[in-house]
């Protein structure tokens, strides 16, 4: 494909969370006659149900339309879209790095949310235009002019110019395509140079092996190039290239400017990390993109089968489910209450849920979940270092000289108000303060080192409770530091399962071993006999709750006319068991393996 | 599927209606009950009932029948009365006269259930009853002296305020007449009941139980075996009629609401009374397939004490219970909800109070 790059606009839509960006998208497609509207799915471009149901965009995706502007000459608009959590924060830097502007949607009845923030800075850092849109203006309760003023002050973008529309009527969008024309930058860079394009997502195909989305920032791919993959230092030989309408379209080449797919048979997800740069085997640029960072899992969590029969449909759902999904990591474990699973590894908690309610509602799969943990380092007192991502692996204190947990470097932006409530938010969630910045009249950015096990517990829900939902949060790995932490064991009738174990930070120990024990009674219903439930630390129990034995489970009475009625009974009663795992004697439901993670303090 | 050997005749008459009762029941209106006797011999007649060994009829209150609808009902059903057989009918205590007594007694009605449910004014107050225990007195008394001694008297327990001594009492008042068959039933209000509307609350399974435990010891120290979860009897008095149910055999039912069971057919009749009396007796019927029989069969022969042999199990469903059932069985039984032992399979005298977890795991 050549086209002439003055004629191309690359940009995506920052918004936050129901300010309309699906809707925006949906109604550029159809004005670019992209799609017909009888055809409109709603919001087109998040394909999975569950990011249609949750709002969210999870998995990044690209579309190429061309718009007949009113300057009489035809542009080819690539839409390129982003997710919107803290999980993926990286891909969300990539995406806009493969473009020269993003529309900024702001709900004119709701204004600025802090993960809109985010998301800003991570274009402003690209260097990407940006043009402010106020959305749902034609909302009685719409204050487009105090919107436009919050903007400038909070992001500090001129809203002298920016557009008012209803996505939902389509009103204004014409002039958002017109804008993008005039506003947005054409793509720069040498269609003739060495080949440099930078890859922000793939996905697997049964027929192509992995396809990977491109922005190609200089140079020309074409089929039958031998590429070459400058961070994996790999080689491939394209086999497609193409542009998606949003269907594919296959394309002889793709050159500077240019936004589309390409297929190499490469066979493994885990080769291609986004940010990655392709370049040609011979004639390769010399150095490769900026911004590259590989990506690990930082949070750990165990995953397996409520029925022990199902392993082997788990195994097989997780292989094509990373056959898509370069970040989710899993290999077999073996835990005594649970039985056989696997120990996964996600970029974040979102990332978790994700992958569960994927597994639970493509694969039909029941799961039992064990709380997330974070990658300790153990030094033992022989002098070997190892490290542990299940508690319950971790050795007899006798043996530990010290225990390293991972700190990440988060910067919290919020208005300046809730300086204080941070800082205190900060302290007792053991972070040290780095750094306080004042972004501008109104905002701050506070930097801390926090454990990463503090933030996969409840640091981000509190930050958003202290703060209105004002603030944003951004973090990444910093380093490792010697803590002091212990494992807090958890007996269920006097046996030790150690699924329900956590390394947690001993000072507080006590406190959240009431808190388990007091969730846990709270999860487990009554059974034949007393459960004591207990949390223990080296075989010391420091709390305890007792589950009351049930007393009788028989119907008094049972005669003719009531057996139907009685089995119908018994019949949803073990609809409710199948949610439930053995543990020993005890029947456990599956939520009781998260208590550990989801316990509130007060209780 | 054997032989029928058991009919259960619904009578849905009653003086009153009981407000934690959730049969199917009318009032009693003599404009009615010629008519429904009729049906009711119809029914009979088209379900093909031939003899049987054992013949209950309850309701409602069959004892509120007048002694004129009472032997129109006693002279259709007799005939179908094997030589020896148990003829049962329930009684409200303050229904029965001596002339009622006579025709049961003449007709060969020789087992009586008597819905005491309580002896403590207080209890019989809560519960809506309109008798006395003396009420109670004179029917066994009457019965008795027409040759009835085979009676049951039913004892409810678990309403609400109900405390330890309530019971106890109870119990000594009960014991005081002799009889040779005792049940134990916890009040529970099903939905569609007038108190369960009223959102009135029986005890809680916790003092539902601590009461149970005060009744089921007493009756076991004067000598009565607990042979099913909720019903006691001296030796050989055990309802033989209500052992039908529990051992999984099929039995006809009819009138209004009842509910049959032809062995892999389960029916239950019309609760339309009008549409009954015109001679539709048609209601549900679901029939059953393999995995329905096993659950019934189980959930039937556990409440026993005695439980099933397993030969009994592997002449109905052609295979050994422990090919299919091992696992089941070995995890109830380390729980000490079930044992095997003589060739049967029971639960615990422990386990018989929680059959539904063994049952849940058989399901």
């Amino acid at each position: 494909m050549s086209f002439d790059s003055s004629k191309i606009r690359n940009f995506s839509i920052i918004a936050h969370i129901d300010h309309g960006k699906s809707t925006l998208a949906d109604r550029i497609l159809e004005l670019t006659g992209t799609v017909q509207k009888r055809d409109m799915k709603d919001q087109l471009l998040d394909s999975m149900d569950l990011e249609r149901e949750r709002g969210i965009t999870i998995k990044l995706n690209a579309v190429t339309v061309t718009y007949k502007a009113k300057d009489g000459e035809t542009y080819i608009y690539n839409l390129i879209d982003t997710p919107g959590h803290v999980d993926f924060t990286y891909e969300v830097s990539r995406s806009l790095a493969a473009c020269e502007g993003a529309l900024l949607v702001v709900d004119a009845t709701q204004g600025v949310q802090a993960q809109t923030l985010a998301n800003v800075y991570l274009a402003i850092d690209n260097d990407l235009e940006i043009l402010p849109v106020i959305n749902k203006v034609d909302l009685p309760s719409a204050q487009p002019d105090f919107v436009k003023e919050e903007i400038e002050t909070r992001v500090g973008i001129d809203c002298t110019d920016a557009c008012l529309v209803s996505a939902k009527t389509g009103m204004g969008v014409e002039e958002v395509l017109e804008r993008i024309v005039t506003d947005i930058p054409a793509p720069s860079g040498d269609p003739n140079g060495p080949l440099q394009a930078l890859i922000f997502d793939s996905y697997y195909d049964s027929y192509r092996g992995v396809v990977v989305l491109i922005r190609v920032k200089n140079g020309t791919v074409k089929v039958g190039d031998t590429i070459h993959l400058m961070q994996a230092n790999r080689d491939y030989l394209v086999t497609e290239v193409g542009i998606r309408t949003p269907n594919e379209l296959k394309v002889p080449s793709l050159t500077a400017g240019e936004v589309g797919y390409l297929a190499a048979q490469i066979k493994d997800i885990h080769d291609v990390h986004p940010g990655e740069t392709i370049t040609l085997r011979d004639n390769p640029a010399e150095e490769a993109l900026p911004g590259y960072r590989k990506i690990n899992p930082m949070v750990y969590c165990g995953l397996y089968p409520v029925d022990s029969k199902e392993y082997g449909a788990l195994k097989e759902a997780l292989e094509k489910l990373s056959l898509n999904d370069a970040s989710l990591l899993w290999e077999p474990e073996t835990s005594q209450a649970l039985g056989f699973g696997f120990r996964c590894g996600f970029l974040g908690l979102l990332h978790m849920d994700v992958v569960q309610e994927r597994l639970e509602r493509e694969y039909h799969l029941n799961l039992i979940l064990t709380a997330p943990s974070v990658i300790y380092h153990v030094k033992m007192t022989s002098g070997e270092t190892i490290s542990i991502d299940n508690p319950s692996e971790l050795p007899d204190m006798s043996k530990i000289a010290a225990i390293e947990e991972p700190f990440v470097k988060a910067d919290i932006m919020a208005p300046k108000e809730y300086v204080g409530p941070i800082m205190e938010l900060c302290q007792e969630k053991r972070g040290y303060y780095q750094d306080l910045v004042y972004f501008d009249d109104t905002r701050v950015i506070l930097t801390y080192d926090l454990p990463l096990s503090e933030i996969i517990y409840d640091f981000f829900d509190k930050l958003k409770s202290y703060t209105k939902g004002y603030a944003s949060l951004d973090y990444e790995l910093k380093d490792y530091r010697k803590s002091e932490l212990c494992k807090l064991d958890i007996l269920l009738n006097g046996q030790q399962i150690d699924a329900l174990s956590s390394i947690i930070y001993r000072p507080s120990a006590y406190n959240r071993g009431l808190a388990i024990v007091s969730r846990l009674k709270k999860i487990i219903p009554r059974q034949q006999f007393e459960v004591p439930i207990q949390a223990a630390i080296g075989g010391k129990v420091i709390a305890r709750a007792d589950i009351k034995s049930m007393r009788k489970d028989v119907l008094a009475k049972c005669y003719g006319g009531d057996i139907s009625r009685k089995k119908k009974l018994l019949e949803k009663q073990k609809e409710g068991k199948k949610r439930m795992k053995a543990v020993g004697s005890v029947e456990v439901p599956q939520e009781a393996f998260m208590a550990v993670l989801s316990i509130d303090e007060e209780e | 599927m054997g032989k029928i050997n058991s009919l259960y005749v619904h009578i849905p008459f009653c003086a009153r209606i009981c407000p934690y009762c959730d049969f199917p029941k009318v009032i009693y209106r003599q404009s009615w009950a010629y008519d429904y006797l009729n049906a009711l011999e119809q029914e009979l007649k088209a379900r093909d009932g031939g003899l049987f060994s054992t013949v209950y009829v309850g309701g409602g209150t069959p004892s509120c029948l007048s002694g004129a609808e009472l032997t129109r009902l006693l002279s259709f059903l007799r005939p179908h009365l094997v030589d020896g057989g148990e003829f049962s009918l329930e009684i409200n205590p303050e229904t029965l006269t001596m002339e009622k007594a006579k025709i049961l007694s003449s007709f060969g009605v020789n087992r009586a259930s008597i819905g005491a449910q309580s002896a403590t004014p207080k209890s019989l107050k809560t519960l809506g009853r309109k008798h006395t225990f003396e009420d109670v007195r004179k029917a066994v008394t009457l019965l008795r002296g027409q040759g009835i001694n085979n009676i049951n008297l039913d004892l409810m327990y678990g309403f609400p305020d109900e405390s330890d001594q309530d019971v106890k009492e109870d119990i000594a008042s009960f014991l005081s007449l002799k009889v040779p068959h005792l049940s134990a039933y916890s009040l529970i209000l099903e939905e569609g009941t007038a108190y369960h509307a009223k959102k009135i609350k029986p005890l809680d399974d916790d003092a539902q139980q601590a009461l149970f435990e005060i009744i089921r010891e007493a009756l076991i120290e004067a000598r009565y075996e607990r042979y099913e979860v909720s019903n006691f009897a001296l030796p050989g008095f055990r309802c033989r009629h209500n052992l039908t149910y529990w051992k999984d055999e099929p039995y006809l039912a009819i009138g209004l609401g009842a509910s049959g069971y032809l062995g892999d057919i389960r029916y239950k009749n019309t609760l339309n009374l009008s549409s009954y009396i015109k001679g539709d007796h048609e209601g549900e019927v679901e029939r059953l397939g393999l995995s329905s029989q096993l659950e019934d069969f189980f959930l039937t022969n556990l409440r026993l004490a005695e439980g099933f042999d397993l030969k009994t199990f592997e002449r109905r469903f052609g295979f050994p219970f422990l090919s299919r059932y091992q696992e089941a069985y070995e995890r109830c039984q380390s729980r000490g909800l079930l044992e095997i032992k003589d060739g049967r399979l029971a639960c615990t005298s422990r386990g018989l109070d929680f059959l539904d977890l063994a049952l849940l795991e058989l399901f």
